[in-house]
């Protein structure tokens, strides 16, 4: 007779969650001292929303077994889940010391290269590598294709505006709009500016970028503070010439934002943002 | 999409018992961020990596060791040996891991 393990309802619950790209974290007690002491390994599970796997009608599942303690672990473990990052959390309770680590499952990012151009194909290879899942657009059928980007998970010949409009987009959501000319870029940009990305890069000049904003101010009345949010030139400085370098260099501002900036290096875009900001002030 | 936590889900479906290492808290210049897991399975294969070379036999020791006991215990990692040409590490950093026991459920736990 085969025996058939049941699985840890805790496993199962941040597993679905995981599949189903629902924000989850872990909370585990990794350390505790004294009488707690026998509660290290304990965990719960967090959720941003109101559970969704009708485990009950609340935001956690499971319990530290730190007895009062737990309502405020677990109010920091949801907290730490907001702000997307994982957490060490110390306390003390009767003279005793308990840690609790809370593990963030980030919705794994995407990628949208709009315009399947020269920087598109090394830019959708770093994407890949660096565990982004890669969706690339071109209204070429002859440029969006498998064989041009074999990593890619998803290639998209389509309209550049119309299938924008329609993308799926969410706040772990990088947008790089580099097509073959400026006018598809701003359509784009126009498409996704006001929506939830992570970030949205733009290519082009320093002069020819500023020239497009202010146009966009004078033609369409746009807010100019609306463009502080695009990172365009775009890319961190480095001197970047050829394709495949400039790909490293989009990649690594991308990697900068999602690391919630937590890098010293300086976008090309920054002077812009510095330059607008004296202006107002 | 498949994560560790995939992995460890399908080994204790097929009735396997295994240890899972965790860095929890780093400080100074270490090989992986924290949240890196690791499962160490009975004769020492492992899937995912701590960081390799620094420090990561040292990871699958205690993993091995909270396999046979179940206790759950943190390792402090030091990577911060003298730097000479015969040091195997590159890092420079203190990581702690934390390392437990998951076993199927249902399964006795001594």
């Amino acid at each position: 007779m085969t025996v058939h393990p049941m699985s840890d309802p805790i496993l199962t619950a941040l597993t679905q969650s995981i599949t189903r790209k629902r924000p989850v974290a872990l909370a585990t007690v990794v350390a505790a001292t004294g009488l707690w002491a026998a509660q290290v390994g304990r965990k719960a599970v967090v959720w941003l929303d109101q559970e969704p796997l009708g485990l009950g009608n609340a935001h956690e599942y499971g319990s530290l077994g730190l007895g009062d303690l737990d309502a405020r672990a677990l109010a920091d473990a949801h907290d730490a889940l907001a702000h997307k990052h994982h957490r060490l959390l110390r306390y003390e309770i009767e003279g005793e010391q308990v840690e609790v680590f809370v593990e963030v499952q980030r919705r794994p990012p995407t990628l949208i290269i709009v315009g399947a151009g020269h920087i598109a194909v090394p830019l959708a290879q770093l994407g890949g590598l660096c565990a982004f899942s890669v969706t690339v657009l071109d209204d070429r059928a002859q440029f969006a294709t498998r064989e041009r980007f074999p990593t890619a998970d998803q290639v998209i010949a389509a309209p550049f505006r119309k299938t924008m409009r329609e993308m799926p987009i969410d706040n772990d959501t990088y947008v790089v709009l580099v097509t073959r000319g400026h006018q598809h870029d701003i359509d784009c940009l126009l498409e996704v500016i006001d929506g939830p990305a992570a970030y949205i890069g733009m290519i082009g000049s320093k002069r020819r970028v500023r020239a497009v904003f202010e146009l966009l101010e004078r033609e369409q009345g746009m807010n100019p503070a609306k463009f502080d949010r695009v990172y365009s030139p775009i890319g961190l400085d480095i001197g970047a010439e050829t394709p495949a370098e400039i790909a490293v260099c989009i990649m690594a501002e991308i990697i900068k934002v999602f690391r919630g900036n937590a890098g010293t290096a300086r976008s090309i875009s920054d002077e812009r943002r510095e330059k607008a900001r004296r202006r107002s002030a | 999409m498949n994560t560790i936590y995939h992995d460890l889900e399908r080994l204790l479906a097929e009735g396997e018992t295994v240890a899972v290492a965790t860095i929890v808290r780093v400080r100074g210049s270490v090989p992986r961020e924290v949240g890196t897991k690791m499962i160490v399975r009975a004769g020492g294969k492992h899937i995912g990596t701590v960081g390799g070379g620094c420090g990561e036999g040292d990871v699958i020791l205690a993993g091995l060791d909270v396999l046979q006991t179940g206790r759950p215990r943190t390792v402090a990692v030091d990577l911060t040996e003298d730097i000479s040409m015969i040091s195997q590490g590159v890092c420079g950093g203190i990581m702690d891991v934390f390392v437990e026991r998951w076993q199927p459920e249902g399964e006795p736990t001594f």
